[in-house]
Protein backbone atom coordinates (compact mmCIF):
# COMPACT_ATOMS: atom_id res chain seq x y z
CA UNK A 1 0.00 0.00 0.00
CA UNK A 2 1.65 3.23 -1.12
CA UNK A 3 -0.77 5.33 0.93
CA UNK A 4 -1.52 3.51 3.37
CA UNK A 5 -2.37 6.18 5.71
CA UNK A 6 -6.29 6.17 5.03
CA UNK A 7 -8.40 4.36 6.89
CA UNK A 8 -10.55 2.38 4.06
CA UNK A 9 -14.43 1.78 5.08
CA UNK A 10 -16.53 -0.75 3.34
CA UNK A 11 -20.09 -1.73 3.82
CA UNK A 12 -21.32 -4.46 2.46
CA UNK A 13 -24.76 -6.06 2.98
CA UNK A 14 -26.36 -9.21 0.78
CA UNK A 15 -27.79 -7.55 -1.33
CA UNK A 16 -25.45 -4.70 -2.36
CA UNK A 17 -22.06 -2.83 -1.77
CA UNK A 18 -23.32 -0.03 -0.10
CA UNK A 19 -20.68 2.16 0.14
CA UNK A 20 -16.73 1.99 -0.32
CA UNK A 21 -14.72 4.94 0.89
CA UNK A 22 -11.97 6.30 2.78
CA UNK A 23 -12.71 7.80 6.03
CA UNK A 24 -10.76 9.66 8.86
CA UNK A 25 -12.45 7.74 11.64
CA UNK A 26 -15.17 5.40 11.82
CA UNK A 27 -17.58 4.96 14.72
CA UNK A 28 -19.60 1.51 14.92
CA UNK A 29 -22.47 0.15 16.87
CA UNK A 30 -21.42 -2.86 18.85
CA UNK A 31 -23.58 -5.23 20.53
CA UNK A 32 -22.80 -3.09 23.50
CA UNK A 33 -21.46 0.24 22.79
CA UNK A 34 -20.46 2.03 20.34
CA UNK A 35 -16.61 1.83 19.17
CA UNK A 36 -14.14 4.40 17.41
CA UNK A 37 -11.79 3.41 15.06
CA UNK A 38 -9.03 5.50 14.09
CA UNK A 39 -5.78 4.67 11.92
CA UNK A 40 -3.76 1.64 12.87
CA UNK A 41 -5.75 0.07 15.10
CA UNK A 42 -5.27 -3.51 16.34
CA UNK A 43 -7.04 -5.97 13.74
CA UNK A 44 -10.54 -6.85 15.21
CA UNK A 45 -13.61 -8.92 14.94
CA UNK A 46 -16.89 -7.58 16.48
CA UNK A 47 -19.88 -8.46 16.81
CA UNK A 48 -22.35 -4.97 15.92
CA UNK A 49 -26.03 -4.24 17.59
CA UNK A 50 -28.61 -2.08 15.98
CA UNK A 51 -27.48 1.42 16.00
CA UNK A 52 -25.72 4.37 14.01
CA UNK A 53 -22.54 4.09 11.78
CA UNK A 54 -20.72 7.28 11.69
CA UNK A 55 -18.26 7.83 9.05
CA UNK A 56 -16.51 11.22 9.25
CA UNK A 57 -14.01 12.32 6.33
CA UNK A 58 -12.54 15.59 7.01
CA UNK A 59 -15.58 17.76 8.53
CA UNK A 60 -18.27 15.61 6.86
CA UNK A 61 -19.98 12.92 8.92
CA UNK A 62 -22.27 9.95 6.80
CA UNK A 63 -24.82 8.58 9.28
CA UNK A 64 -26.05 4.78 8.85
CA UNK A 65 -28.58 2.65 10.63
CA UNK A 66 -26.62 -0.69 10.48
CA UNK A 67 -29.37 -3.97 11.57
CA UNK A 68 -26.45 -6.17 13.29
CA UNK A 69 -23.73 -8.00 12.00
CA UNK A 70 -19.86 -7.95 11.90
CA UNK A 71 -16.79 -5.55 12.16
CA UNK A 72 -13.59 -6.84 10.56
CA UNK A 73 -10.75 -3.84 10.82
CA UNK A 74 -7.71 -5.81 9.24
CA UNK A 75 -4.94 -3.11 7.72
CA UNK A 76 -7.03 -0.26 7.77
CA UNK A 77 -10.04 -1.29 6.11
CA UNK A 78 -12.89 -1.36 7.97
CA UNK A 79 -15.62 -3.89 6.86
CA UNK A 80 -19.08 -3.96 8.08
CA UNK A 81 -20.92 -6.82 7.31
CA UNK A 82 -24.76 -6.70 8.27
CA UNK A 83 -28.26 -7.38 6.57
CA UNK A 84 -29.44 -4.11 6.61
CA UNK A 85 -27.57 -0.66 6.10
CA UNK A 86 -29.80 2.47 5.39
CA UNK A 87 -28.77 5.96 4.71
CA UNK A 88 -29.76 8.38 8.12
CA UNK A 89 -32.27 10.17 5.72
CA UNK A 90 -33.89 7.30 4.12
CA UNK A 91 -35.31 5.98 7.46
CA UNK A 92 -38.77 5.26 7.27
CA UNK A 93 -39.54 6.33 10.40
CA UNK A 94 -43.67 4.94 9.89
CA UNK A 95 -42.22 1.95 8.81
CA UNK A 96 -39.88 1.87 11.96
CA UNK A 97 -43.10 2.81 14.06
CA UNK A 98 -45.34 -0.32 13.14
CA UNK A 99 -45.45 -2.14 15.91
CA UNK A 100 -44.39 -6.41 16.01
CA UNK A 101 -47.19 -8.28 16.57
CA UNK A 102 -48.13 -9.09 20.30
CA UNK A 103 -47.50 -12.74 21.07
CA UNK A 104 -46.37 -14.02 24.76
CA UNK A 105 -44.75 -17.16 23.56
CA UNK A 106 -40.87 -16.54 25.41
CA UNK A 107 -39.53 -16.92 21.57
CA UNK A 108 -41.81 -14.03 20.12
CA UNK A 109 -40.92 -11.90 23.24
CA UNK A 110 -37.59 -11.74 22.61
CA UNK A 111 -38.29 -11.13 18.55
CA UNK A 112 -40.44 -8.67 20.08
CA UNK A 113 -37.64 -6.84 21.80
CA UNK A 114 -35.52 -7.01 19.06
CA UNK A 115 -37.71 -5.46 16.84
CA UNK A 116 -38.16 -2.67 19.54
CA UNK A 117 -34.35 -2.21 19.60
CA UNK A 118 -34.51 -2.02 16.09
CA UNK A 119 -37.29 0.75 16.01
CA UNK A 120 -35.65 2.75 18.89
CA UNK A 121 -32.18 2.77 17.39
CA UNK A 122 -33.58 3.47 13.50
CA UNK A 123 -36.08 6.25 15.33
CA UNK A 124 -32.83 7.62 16.91
CA UNK A 125 -30.70 8.30 14.31
CA UNK A 126 -33.74 9.75 12.08
CA UNK A 127 -34.33 12.03 15.27
CA UNK A 128 -30.84 13.66 15.28
CA UNK A 129 -30.83 13.68 11.34
CA UNK A 130 -33.28 15.88 11.76
CA UNK A 131 -32.22 17.63 14.57
CA UNK A 132 -28.86 18.46 12.37
CA UNK A 133 -30.76 19.87 9.12
CA UNK A 134 -33.07 22.37 11.02
CA UNK B 1 -59.30 -21.44 -52.56
CA UNK B 2 -60.05 -22.01 -48.85
CA UNK B 3 -56.70 -23.86 -48.66
CA UNK B 4 -54.41 -20.90 -49.86
CA UNK B 5 -57.02 -18.49 -47.38
CA UNK B 6 -56.28 -21.21 -44.48
CA UNK B 7 -52.35 -20.98 -44.77
CA UNK B 8 -52.17 -17.34 -44.64
CA UNK B 9 -54.39 -17.35 -41.64
CA UNK B 10 -52.13 -20.00 -39.70
CA UNK B 11 -48.77 -17.83 -41.10
CA UNK B 12 -50.18 -14.72 -39.70
CA UNK B 13 -51.02 -16.57 -36.17
CA UNK B 14 -47.41 -17.31 -36.12
CA UNK B 15 -45.96 -14.15 -37.29
CA UNK B 16 -48.13 -12.44 -34.10
CA UNK B 17 -46.50 -15.87 -32.12
CA UNK B 18 -43.09 -14.98 -32.93
CA UNK B 19 -43.21 -11.31 -31.93
CA UNK B 20 -44.53 -12.44 -28.44
CA UNK B 21 -41.71 -15.41 -27.74
CA UNK B 22 -39.41 -12.68 -29.16
CA UNK B 23 -40.49 -10.21 -26.62
CA UNK B 24 -40.20 -12.64 -23.73
CA UNK B 25 -36.89 -13.15 -24.76
CA UNK B 26 -35.87 -9.83 -24.36
CA UNK B 27 -37.45 -9.34 -21.13
CA UNK B 28 -35.51 -12.47 -20.18
CA UNK B 29 -32.32 -11.21 -20.70
CA UNK B 30 -32.66 -7.56 -19.14
CA UNK B 31 -34.23 -9.68 -16.23
CA UNK B 32 -30.94 -12.44 -16.47
CA UNK B 33 -28.92 -9.38 -16.26
CA UNK B 34 -29.90 -7.63 -13.33
CA UNK B 35 -30.52 -11.31 -11.04
CA UNK B 36 -26.81 -11.58 -12.03
CA UNK B 37 -25.69 -7.88 -11.21
CA UNK B 38 -27.21 -8.96 -7.40
CA UNK B 39 -25.94 -12.58 -7.61
CA UNK B 40 -22.65 -10.44 -7.92
CA UNK B 41 -23.09 -7.93 -5.39
CA UNK B 42 -24.38 -10.58 -2.84
CA UNK B 43 -21.19 -12.59 -4.27
CA UNK B 44 -19.09 -9.57 -2.02
CA UNK B 45 -20.96 -10.38 1.23
CA UNK B 46 -20.53 -13.89 0.62
CA UNK B 47 -16.47 -13.45 0.13
CA UNK B 48 -16.36 -11.83 3.08
CA UNK B 49 -18.25 -13.90 5.41
CA UNK B 50 -15.99 -16.47 4.44
CA UNK B 51 -12.94 -14.65 4.97
CA UNK B 52 -14.27 -13.69 8.70
CA UNK B 53 -15.28 -17.22 9.12
CA UNK B 54 -11.38 -18.51 7.93
CA UNK B 55 -9.68 -16.20 10.33
CA UNK B 56 -12.19 -17.39 13.09
CA UNK B 57 -11.22 -21.00 12.31
CA UNK B 58 -7.29 -20.05 12.45
CA UNK B 59 -7.72 -18.49 15.65
CA UNK B 60 -9.95 -20.26 17.47
CA UNK B 61 -9.36 -24.08 16.97
CA UNK B 62 -11.74 -25.83 18.98
CA UNK B 63 -15.03 -24.30 17.52
CA UNK B 64 -18.20 -26.30 18.56
CA UNK B 65 -22.29 -25.75 17.85
CA UNK B 66 -24.80 -26.89 17.70
CA UNK B 67 -25.84 -26.05 14.11
CA UNK B 68 -22.14 -27.87 12.87
CA UNK B 69 -22.44 -31.04 15.02
CA UNK B 70 -24.67 -33.95 12.38
CA UNK B 71 -27.40 -35.27 14.51
CA UNK B 72 -26.73 -39.03 15.23
CA UNK B 73 -30.69 -39.43 14.49
CA UNK B 74 -33.01 -37.16 11.94
CA UNK B 75 -36.32 -37.71 12.55
CA UNK B 76 -37.44 -34.37 11.08
CA UNK B 77 -36.21 -33.34 7.86
CA UNK B 78 -37.55 -29.70 5.70
CA UNK B 79 -37.33 -29.76 2.44
CA UNK B 80 -37.53 -26.83 0.32
CA UNK B 81 -38.19 -26.61 -3.24
CA UNK B 82 -37.68 -23.78 -5.59
CA UNK B 83 -39.54 -23.45 -8.20
CA UNK B 84 -40.99 -20.12 -10.89
CA UNK B 85 -43.82 -18.51 -10.39
CA UNK B 86 -44.59 -19.01 -14.12
CA UNK B 87 -44.05 -21.13 -17.23
CA UNK B 88 -42.40 -20.59 -20.24
CA UNK B 89 -38.98 -21.25 -19.35
CA UNK B 90 -38.21 -25.14 -20.64
CA UNK B 91 -37.27 -27.63 -18.44
CA UNK B 92 -36.14 -25.41 -15.77
CA UNK B 93 -39.41 -26.51 -13.76
CA UNK B 94 -39.34 -30.07 -14.61
CA UNK B 95 -35.71 -30.68 -13.98
CA UNK B 96 -36.01 -29.17 -10.53
CA UNK B 97 -39.14 -31.08 -9.37
CA UNK B 98 -37.44 -34.60 -11.21
CA UNK B 99 -34.26 -34.06 -8.68
CA UNK B 100 -36.33 -33.17 -5.91
CA UNK B 101 -38.52 -36.11 -6.26
CA UNK B 102 -35.32 -38.15 -5.94
CA UNK B 103 -34.72 -36.51 -3.04
CA UNK B 104 -38.30 -36.88 -1.45
CA UNK B 105 -38.51 -40.42 -1.50
CA UNK B 106 -35.02 -41.03 -0.54
CA UNK B 107 -36.37 -38.78 2.65
CA UNK B 108 -39.60 -41.16 3.04
CA UNK B 109 -37.58 -44.07 2.04
CA UNK B 110 -35.46 -43.47 4.89
CA UNK B 111 -38.56 -43.33 7.50
CA UNK B 112 -38.04 -39.46 8.39
CA UNK B 113 -40.88 -37.51 9.11
CA UNK B 114 -40.99 -35.01 5.64
CA UNK B 115 -41.95 -31.16 6.18
CA UNK B 116 -42.35 -30.18 2.56
CA UNK B 117 -41.94 -26.54 1.84
CA UNK B 118 -42.09 -25.11 -1.55
CA UNK B 119 -41.72 -22.00 -3.48
CA UNK B 120 -43.08 -21.35 -6.57
CA UNK B 121 -46.51 -21.76 -8.45
CA UNK B 122 -45.31 -24.60 -10.53
CA UNK B 123 -43.78 -26.40 -7.47
CA UNK B 124 -47.41 -26.01 -5.50
CA UNK B 125 -49.23 -27.28 -8.80
CA UNK B 126 -47.25 -30.38 -9.27
CA UNK B 127 -47.46 -30.90 -5.78
CA UNK B 128 -50.68 -30.93 -5.63
CA UNK B 129 -51.53 -32.69 -8.26
CA UNK B 130 -48.99 -35.79 -7.25
CA UNK B 131 -51.18 -35.41 -3.76
CA UNK B 132 -48.53 -34.50 -1.52
CA UNK B 133 -49.80 -31.91 1.24
CA UNK B 134 -46.92 -29.38 1.42
CA UNK B 135 -46.60 -27.41 5.01
CA UNK B 136 -45.11 -23.75 3.86
CA UNK B 137 -46.03 -22.38 0.20
CA UNK B 138 -44.58 -19.53 -1.27
CA UNK B 139 -44.87 -17.20 -4.02
CA UNK B 140 -43.72 -13.98 -3.38
CA UNK B 141 -40.39 -14.56 -4.07
CA UNK B 142 -39.89 -13.58 -7.71
CA UNK B 143 -36.61 -12.68 -9.78
CA UNK B 144 -35.82 -10.08 -7.25
CA UNK B 145 -35.93 -11.92 -3.68
CA UNK B 146 -35.12 -9.35 -1.02
CA UNK B 147 -32.69 -10.89 2.33
CA UNK B 148 -35.63 -9.83 4.23
CA UNK B 149 -37.87 -11.77 2.91
CA UNK B 150 -35.18 -15.07 2.81
CA UNK B 151 -34.48 -13.77 6.48
CA UNK B 152 -37.50 -14.22 7.59
CA UNK B 153 -37.64 -17.97 6.32
CA UNK B 154 -33.95 -18.69 7.45
CA UNK B 155 -35.04 -17.74 10.90
CA UNK B 156 -37.80 -20.14 11.31
CA UNK B 157 -35.62 -22.82 10.06
CA UNK B 158 -33.00 -21.58 12.32
CA UNK B 159 -35.22 -21.66 15.54
CA UNK B 160 -37.03 -25.03 14.73
CA UNK B 161 -33.57 -26.48 14.22
CA UNK B 162 -32.77 -25.21 17.49
CA UNK B 163 -35.57 -26.52 19.56
CA UNK B 164 -35.12 -29.41 17.59
CA UNK B 165 -38.11 -29.87 15.77
CA UNK B 166 -36.55 -30.42 12.69
CA UNK B 167 -33.09 -32.34 12.72
CA UNK B 168 -32.02 -31.49 8.40
CA UNK B 169 -32.64 -28.77 6.05
CA UNK B 170 -32.54 -29.78 2.43
CA UNK B 171 -32.93 -27.06 -0.48
CA UNK B 172 -34.24 -27.96 -3.92
CA UNK B 173 -32.89 -25.84 -6.60
CA UNK B 174 -31.47 -25.00 -9.78
CA UNK B 175 -27.72 -24.00 -9.33
CA UNK B 176 -26.17 -21.20 -11.51
CA UNK B 177 -22.50 -22.86 -12.56
CA UNK B 178 -21.81 -20.54 -15.14
CA UNK B 179 -24.31 -18.62 -18.09
CA UNK B 180 -24.67 -21.97 -20.21
CA UNK B 181 -24.44 -23.93 -17.41
CA UNK B 182 -27.03 -24.63 -14.49
CA UNK B 183 -27.71 -27.70 -12.64
CA UNK B 184 -30.64 -29.08 -10.72
CA UNK B 185 -29.27 -30.09 -6.80
CA UNK B 186 -30.38 -31.08 -3.84
CA UNK B 187 -28.01 -29.43 -1.15
CA UNK B 188 -28.48 -29.82 2.69
CA UNK B 189 -27.94 -26.49 4.13
CA UNK B 190 -29.06 -27.62 7.86
CA UNK B 191 -26.37 -28.89 9.79
CA UNK B 192 -23.98 -26.25 8.17
CA UNK B 193 -21.16 -28.80 6.75
CA UNK B 194 -18.74 -25.56 7.42
CA UNK B 195 -18.28 -22.85 8.75
CA UNK B 196 -17.71 -21.06 5.22
CA UNK B 197 -20.87 -19.73 3.63
CA UNK B 198 -19.55 -21.91 0.52
CA UNK B 199 -17.98 -25.43 1.43
CA UNK B 200 -16.44 -25.78 -2.09
CA UNK B 201 -14.35 -22.78 -2.61
CA UNK B 202 -11.40 -22.01 -1.42
CA UNK B 203 -10.72 -18.94 0.48
CA UNK B 204 -7.91 -16.39 -0.94
CA UNK B 205 -6.22 -14.75 1.25
CA UNK B 206 -3.11 -13.29 0.44
CA UNK B 207 -1.91 -12.96 3.83
CA UNK B 208 -2.31 -16.67 4.61
CA UNK B 209 1.43 -17.32 6.12
CA UNK B 210 1.00 -15.21 8.85
CA UNK B 211 -2.08 -15.21 10.49
CA UNK B 212 -3.11 -11.70 12.00
CA UNK B 213 -3.91 -11.61 15.62
CA UNK B 214 -7.37 -10.59 16.10
CA UNK B 215 -9.20 -8.98 19.11
CA UNK B 216 -12.75 -10.41 19.14
CA UNK B 217 -15.13 -8.58 20.91
CA UNK B 218 -16.81 -10.01 22.68
CA UNK B 219 -15.17 -13.28 22.25
CA UNK B 220 -14.56 -16.10 19.24
CA UNK B 221 -17.35 -17.94 20.69
CA UNK B 222 -19.87 -15.05 20.65
CA UNK B 223 -19.09 -14.07 17.27
CA UNK B 224 -18.82 -18.10 16.32
CA UNK B 225 -22.58 -18.02 17.91
CA UNK B 226 -23.54 -14.74 15.03
CA UNK B 227 -21.49 -15.75 12.23
CA UNK B 228 -23.04 -19.44 11.96
CA UNK B 229 -26.74 -18.14 11.63
CA UNK B 230 -25.50 -15.62 9.15
CA UNK B 231 -23.52 -18.15 6.89
CA UNK B 232 -26.90 -20.47 6.96
CA UNK B 233 -28.90 -17.37 5.74
CA UNK B 234 -26.79 -15.98 3.48
CA UNK B 235 -26.85 -19.38 1.83
CA UNK B 236 -30.16 -19.79 1.61
CA UNK B 237 -30.33 -16.16 0.08
CA UNK B 238 -28.10 -17.44 -2.10
CA UNK B 239 -30.00 -20.59 -3.30
CA UNK B 240 -32.58 -17.91 -3.86
CA UNK B 241 -31.29 -15.89 -6.42
CA UNK B 242 -29.03 -18.65 -7.84
CA UNK B 243 -32.35 -19.82 -8.45
CA UNK B 244 -33.64 -16.27 -10.14
CA UNK B 245 -30.78 -16.29 -12.65
CA UNK B 246 -31.62 -19.19 -13.51
CA UNK B 247 -34.80 -19.24 -14.69
CA UNK B 248 -34.18 -16.14 -16.23
CA UNK B 249 -31.53 -18.28 -18.51
CA UNK B 250 -33.96 -21.18 -18.87
CA UNK B 251 -36.80 -18.45 -20.41
CA UNK B 252 -34.28 -17.20 -22.58
CA UNK B 253 -32.77 -19.99 -23.94
CA UNK B 254 -36.83 -21.47 -24.51
CA UNK B 255 -37.89 -18.17 -25.92
CA UNK B 256 -34.90 -18.22 -28.05
CA UNK B 257 -35.53 -21.63 -29.28
CA UNK B 258 -39.32 -20.80 -30.21
CA UNK B 259 -38.55 -17.63 -31.83
CA UNK B 260 -36.35 -19.69 -34.32
CA UNK B 261 -38.72 -22.59 -34.57
CA UNK B 262 -41.73 -19.88 -35.66
CA UNK B 263 -39.22 -18.44 -37.99
CA UNK B 264 -39.15 -21.28 -39.39
CA UNK B 265 -42.55 -22.87 -39.78
CA UNK B 266 -43.29 -19.34 -41.19
CA UNK B 267 -40.70 -20.10 -43.77
CA UNK B 268 -42.42 -23.39 -44.05
CA UNK B 269 -45.58 -22.13 -44.24
CA UNK B 270 -45.00 -19.30 -46.72
CA UNK B 271 -43.58 -21.87 -49.19
CA UNK B 272 -46.59 -24.17 -48.87
CA UNK B 273 -49.02 -21.29 -49.27
CA UNK B 274 -46.73 -20.30 -52.70
CA UNK B 275 -46.95 -23.64 -53.99
CA UNK B 276 -50.82 -23.28 -53.68
CA UNK B 277 -51.25 -20.54 -55.08
CA UNK B 278 -49.19 -21.85 -58.11
CA UNK B 279 -51.01 -24.50 -57.85
CA UNK B 280 -54.64 -23.17 -58.29
CA UNK B 281 -53.64 -20.98 -61.10
CA UNK B 282 -52.01 -23.55 -62.87
CA UNK B 283 -55.23 -25.56 -62.70
CA UNK B 284 -57.84 -22.26 -63.13
CA UNK B 285 -55.02 -21.81 -66.62
CA UNK B 286 -55.81 -25.14 -67.68
CA UNK B 287 -59.82 -25.24 -66.71
CA UNK B 288 -59.62 -21.77 -69.25
CA UNK B 289 -57.57 -23.85 -71.76
CA UNK B 290 -59.89 -26.66 -71.35
CA UNK B 291 -62.85 -24.88 -71.98
CA UNK B 292 -61.81 -22.90 -75.43
CA UNK B 293 -60.35 -26.27 -76.59
CA UNK B 294 -63.96 -27.46 -76.04
CA UNK B 295 -65.70 -24.25 -77.77
CA UNK B 296 -63.51 -24.96 -81.16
Amino acid sequence: MADAKTLKCVVVTPEKAVLDESADFVVVPMFDGELGIALDRQPLIGRLGFGELRITQGSAVKHYYVDGGFVQVRGNVVTVLTSKAVSAKDINTQAALKPGHAETTPAAQEALEKNQQRARAQLRIAQKNQERSN
Amino acid sequence: MANTRALVKRRKAIRNIRKITRTMELIATARFKKAMDRAVEADAFTRKIAELAADLAASATNLKHPLLEKRPEVKNAVLLILCSNRGLCGGYNASILREASGGLRQIQGDGIQLHLELSGKRAIAYFKFQGVAAEHTYTHFEDKPSFEQVDEVGSRYLADYIAGKIDRVDVAYMKFINASRQAPVVETLLPLSSLAPEPGRKVVTEEKKKPVEYEFLPSAEGILEEILPMSFKIRLFKCFLDSAVSEQIARRVAMKAATENAGEMIRDLSSKYNRARQAQITKEISEIIGGAAALK
